[in-house]
């Protein structure tokens, strides 16, 4: 009966085909030529094998532990990466089942045809009814605009000028908060979710809450210039015309450091999202790099000559890459783990100060002069000798000058540009990451989630001392200790020992508390010397020979080792036992010269003598 | 010709299709979607850590009622709620944990002290005392003041301890004693011929149930077999032991708690070294007691403190102590491995949790999924600096810590001046000794 119902292949799956990870091996794909046998299948839904067994590494793959001498040790590690590779492997089968949607592009068949060349009316016409609802115009007035996304993506905060500041959810048109706040504003940023913004006003920032009621004025940030929130450490950095760089902890409320940077006025800033340090560009084109914890900045480059007017890091290499674009027309591209010289760099056309962008996916929107300028990934990393600029992937020009900020929509393919006469948004076809994680920004998210992350965000706050250029430093090995001196033991080579396990004269020699007193010759050392100074005189290496010859017998050292001023009666023994032996040598020597003639002539004193 | 797409998300793919089902959530794996994940994980463990110490509370509750030290608490096999607990005074109690009630109360069941106990079948109990009686008392439905029966013996007995199966009991004086429920006289004698020495403790192997282990009072460790009726093997060792437990999943292997601080268990195969030395108490070990499970035992000392330790791992054990309990003479694990009796001079027995931060009570499905996390969180990240301190550091009394940092102290000179011997000889002469090795003197067959 089980037969015929496998034979039907009434219970076997029907579901769709799951791509099964293997990494090599003709072992597995052997295995797997029983696909077609049903009754394998029939059976392989309501069996599995134990977990330990499932996709085992092949065993080529892992590296061997052998060479390490400690059982558990190795054992351990051979578990661990075992264990990383079948996580590895089950990884990438989930990605394949996980990542649904596919990210926006743009394609041209000939090679006459270019990209450049679609306008956004023609990408509108293309595009589905919710992504053309991306390419929006706001004609607003109150001077340049500068906007700023959640996220996710979802709600946009602007400001203008002359102080006009808004938040909204642009997908559905939801206006949170509109305020006319009366006086410059240079910058507006949202906190950790669309329910805070702070502004940067003409004297303070100014914390506000979604109904646009003020919260705090932050009176320790003076004249601000740009702002930038860190979401993971829950800071919120500032920059103002006199050059300070101010971290305030939104969720402590204090101000958590000040760091001068002694180059003026400041007007570029962001953040890398990896590592959560500040990128500023100064007037005198240098870049600088900042982390809570230092008080100098961690990196300093001229990038350019004359100001620096815009800085972006690249948020799809893991912040590997920085891109410039200064007001000498130039735009640079850096690559943050070297820092020497720029990767590529063009100049740019018109006047003014230009802007520049990252997006997700890697694309770079550079607005100068009156248009805005799309450049794709794998050709604006590639080094060049030449200055010339990367291929265009998409133009627009816009005719409200100057041209102040560039955002791309987190998850969307739409680039918002704020420019003298409000902003713009327009469809930039493959900017946008499609795949988002619900866990970490969702832009369908609703009151409870928010709240629910909110609070979970909350309790993973990270230390501000933990942000430095490696992110990957927490959980990797400690480097060894810098305690350590090089010594050498019985002659072996020279090794590094921490020095709470050195020796104790060896640490007393390092920390310069050794008795490095001269030990007091005695008075044999001068009667062999003297002794054996027949005429010639002896090269300095038979000297030293001859010098060091006895050294090495216990007595003397015990002796050399004896303080000369302490009266040590086993010490004084010895001296006298060694004056006897030495006194016997002599008289044999004595002997050996004049032929057997032991008799010495006795004086008048020996009578003195004591015989034993 | 050019093609064009521009992503666009449907909603109705990431929006609930009813009002009141939950919103779907979709994945992406992809690293970079996850700055800082190391590092979250981490503020996650070092939180984890602290909530684990800050829900420490390990003390339950106290049964008072003996008048003096409590010598010897025993749990009943087959059941989670029933323990017995002798005094000093010769009392002799039965507690209900559950109800935290005393079911039979005798305070004159021995004169003097009370010093063995243990159960028999069918709810009846034997105990023995210095006042050489070894008495068995009914404790079920006809519990009486009087014993049921009392074997008259000729010296002060130390321990008890019953059979697996068979109606046969064990005790100690100055010799091991096997005596049978229906006689009144022992029925054999086992001594190691040229043993002169008090047995402090009996214990009957669990799974090979003639196998007898005794230790006594000249530092000795003595193997019998009621089979062939005599003492098989004995070992002397530096220090004497307190107490004596067989571990109840391995059937070989054997705890002792020592007078030297420490706890050893051995592989009764290879009785020349201890399998592990257990190093934490500042005073002498008074008794022990293995977990059912086998995974984990229970000490106490005379330094006042309770010690739960990990089968194996011979160094930090989570430590309780209150203020008011006295010298811990004895420590039993509950039958259902959830919680851990002491019994200590102040007559007082105290019920603490075997996992200081156990929640007591239901504890829900996602409560238990939260607890998992933590706990594998703290397991992933124990290496880390700050982790370790957090789940490491206990507060200890003052004076066990002084006496920890003078033992410490003490160690560390004699090792110093061990290695500076070593120095001054001649290579290879003063061998330095394994300290497992140091534990035991001699064998004898």
């Amino acid at each position: 009966m089980d037969s015929l119902i496998a034979k039907a292949d009434a219970i076997a799956s029907v579901g769709k085909k799951r791509k099964i990870y293997h990494a090599s091996s003709s072992k597995g794909s052997k295995k797997h030529d029983t696909t077609s046998d049903t009754t394998f299948h029939s059976v392989m839904k309501h069996t599995t094998v134990p977990k330990s067994f499932q996709n085992l590494p092949a065993k080529g793959d892992t590296p061997t532990y052998s060479h390490i001498a400690n059982k558990k040790l190795r054992s351990e590690l051979h578990r661990h990466t075992a264990q990383t590779a079948r996580a590895q492997a089950l990884l990438e089968e989930a990605e394949e089942m996980l990542l649904v949607d596919d990210a926006g592009r743009m394609e041209v068949e000939g090679e006459m045809e270019k990209t450049w060349r679609v306008g956004q009316n023609e990408i509108v016409k293309a595009a589905g009814l919710e992504a053309a609802k991306g390419r929006k115009e706001w004609k607003l007035d109150g001077g340049p605009y500068r906007s700023r996304y959640t996220r996710n993506g979802r709600h946009l905060a602007i400001v203008g000028k002359n102080g006009h500041a808004a938040t909204f959810d642009w997908q559905t048109g939801t206006l949170h908060t509109e305020l006319q706040l009366q006086e410059t504003c240079r910058d507006i940023t949202f906190l950790q979710d669309h329910t805070y913004f702070a502004v940067a006003q003409k004297k303070y920032v100014y914390i506000y809450d979604r109904d646009g009621v003020e919260l705090h004025c932050l009176k320790s940030h003076i004249e601000p210039t740009r702002l930038e929130f860190l979401p993971y450490h829950w800071l919120l950095a500032t920059v103002g015309n006199a050059g300070y760089l101010k971290y305030q902890d939104t969720s402590t409320g204090q101000l958590l450091v000040e760091h001068r940077t002694k180059m003026g006025a400041c007007s570029a800033m962001t953040q890398n999202l990896h590592n959560a340090v500040i990128h500023l560009g100064h007037q005198n084109g240098c870049v600088t790099l900042w982390t809570p914890n230092l008080p100098h900045p961690a990196v300093q480059l001229l990038a350019h000559i004359g100001p620096v007017s815009s800085v972006s890091v690249d948020p799809s290499q893991g912040g590997r890459y920085m891109s410039t674009a200064g007001r000498d027309g130039t735009v640079k591209v850096w690559d943050c783990r070297n820092w020497k010289g720029a990767v590529r760099e063009w100049s740019t056309r018109g006047s003014g100060d230009p802007e520049v962008e990252w997006s997700q996916r890697g694309s770079l929107a550079v607005a100068s002069g009156g248009s805005v300028n799309v450049y794709n990934p794998p050709t604006i990393h590639t080094a060049m000798n030449t200055r010339a600029s990367p291929p265009l992937y998409i133009t627009h020009p816009i005719t409200h000058r100057p041209l102040t900020s560039l955002r791309f929509a987190p998850f969307q393919d739409i680039l918002t540009i704020g420019h003298g006469a409000g902003l713009s948004s327009i469809l930039v076809p493959g900017s946008g990451e499609p795949n988002f994680d619900s866990a970490e920004a969702d832009p369908f998210e609703g009151r409870k989630a928010r709240s629910e992350r909110e609070v979970k965000a909350l309790l993973d706050k990270i230390q501000p001392d933990m942000i430095t250029l490696d992110p990957e430093f927490i959980g990797s090995l400690a480097p060894p200790s810098k305690l350590t001196t090089s010594t050498t033991f019985d002659g072996k080579p020279p090794v590094d020992i921490p020095y709470s396990r050195l020796p104790r004269m060896e640490r007393l020699k390092v920390s310069g508390k050794a008795d490095t007193t001269e030990v007091v010759e005695s008075g044999d050392e001068a009667v062999d010397s003297g002794e054996g100074d027949h005429g010639k005189k002896e090269s300095r290496e038979e000297r030293e020979k001859r010098k060091m010859r006895g050294k090495g017998k216990s007595l003397k050292r015990y002796l050399r080792k004896q303080r000369k001023n302490v009266v040590d009666p086993t010490a004084v023994a010895i001296r006298a036992k060694l004056e006897k032996q030495r006194e016997q040598k002599k008289r044999e020597r004595e002997v050996a010269r004049n032929g057997g003639e032991a008799k010495k002539k006795r004086s008048a004193l020996d009578r003195f003598k004591r015989t034993n | 010709m050019v093609k064009i797409s521009v992503l666009q998300h449907a909603p109705e793919a990431h929006l609930p299709t009813r009002p009141g089902d939950p919103t779907p959530t979709s994945r992406n794996l992809n690293p970079l979607m996850h700055p800082f994940a190391r590092a979250r994980e981490r503020t996650r463990a070092l939180n984890a850590a602290k909530m684990d110490r800050m829900f420490a509370k390990p003390f339950v509750d106290a049964l008072e009622g003996h008048i003096d030290a409590v010598e010897v608490l025993i749990r009943q096999p087959g059941s989670l709620t029933t323990i017995a607990s002798g005094s000093w005074d010769g009392g002799l109690i039965l507690h209900n944990l559950s109800t935290r009630k005393q079911i039979v109360k005798l305070p004159q069941a021995h004169k003097g002290k009370l010093s063995g106990l243990c159960f028999a079948e069918g709810e009846r109990l034997l105990s023995c005392g210095v006042d050489r009686n070894v008495k068995l008392w009914a404790v079920g439905s006809g519990a009486t003041d009087t014993p049921l029966n009392v074997f008259p013996g000729k010296s002060a007995f130390n321990s008890i301890d019953h059979h697996r199966s068979d109606p046969l009991f064990a005790t100690a004086s100055n010799t091991v004693q096997i005596w049978d429920e229906t006689k009144s006289a022992p029925i054999s004698n086992l001594t190691f011929p040229t043993s002169t020495e008090t047995i402090t403790s009996v214990r009957f192997n669990l799974s090979e149930s003639s196998v007898l282990a005794s230790i006594g009072s000249d530092r000795t460790f003595t193997l019998y077999d009621i089979r062939t009726g005599k003492a098989e093997r004995r070992t002397i060792m530096q220090m004497r032991s307190n107490s004596l437990a067989w571990s109840p999943t391995f059937p070989t292997t054997v705890l002792l708690a020592s007078e030297d601080h420490n706890l050893y268990t051995f592989d009764i195969r290879h009785m020349s070294t201890p399998t592990q030395i257990y190093k934490a108490h500042v005073a002498a070990v008074m008794s022990c007691d293995w977990s059912p499970t086998g995974l984990e035992f229970v000490s106490g000392g005379w330094d006042r403190t309770v010690r739960i330790w990990k089968e194996g791992q011979g160094h930090s054990p989570e430590v309780y102590h209150t203020k008011r309990m006295q010298r811990v003479t004895s420590s039993i694990f509950s039958a259902d491995a959830r919680y851990v009796l002491s019994g200590s001079d102040d007559g007082n027995v105290r019920i603490w949790k075997a996992k200081a931060s156990d929640k007591l009570g239901v504890v829900t499905a996602r409560e238990r999924a939260a607890i998992e996390y933590r706990d594998s969180l703290k397991e992933r990240w124990k290496v880390d600096a700050e982790v370790s301190r957090v789940a490491r550091t206990r507060h200890i009394p003052k004076s066990v810590h002084q006496a920890s940092k003078l033992k410490r102290t003490m160690l560390d000179a004699q090792r110093v001046k061990e290695e500076r011997r070593r120095k001054h000889t001649r290579a290879g002469e003063n061998i330095p000794k394994a300290e497992r090795k140091k534990v035991v003197i001699a064998e004898q067959t």
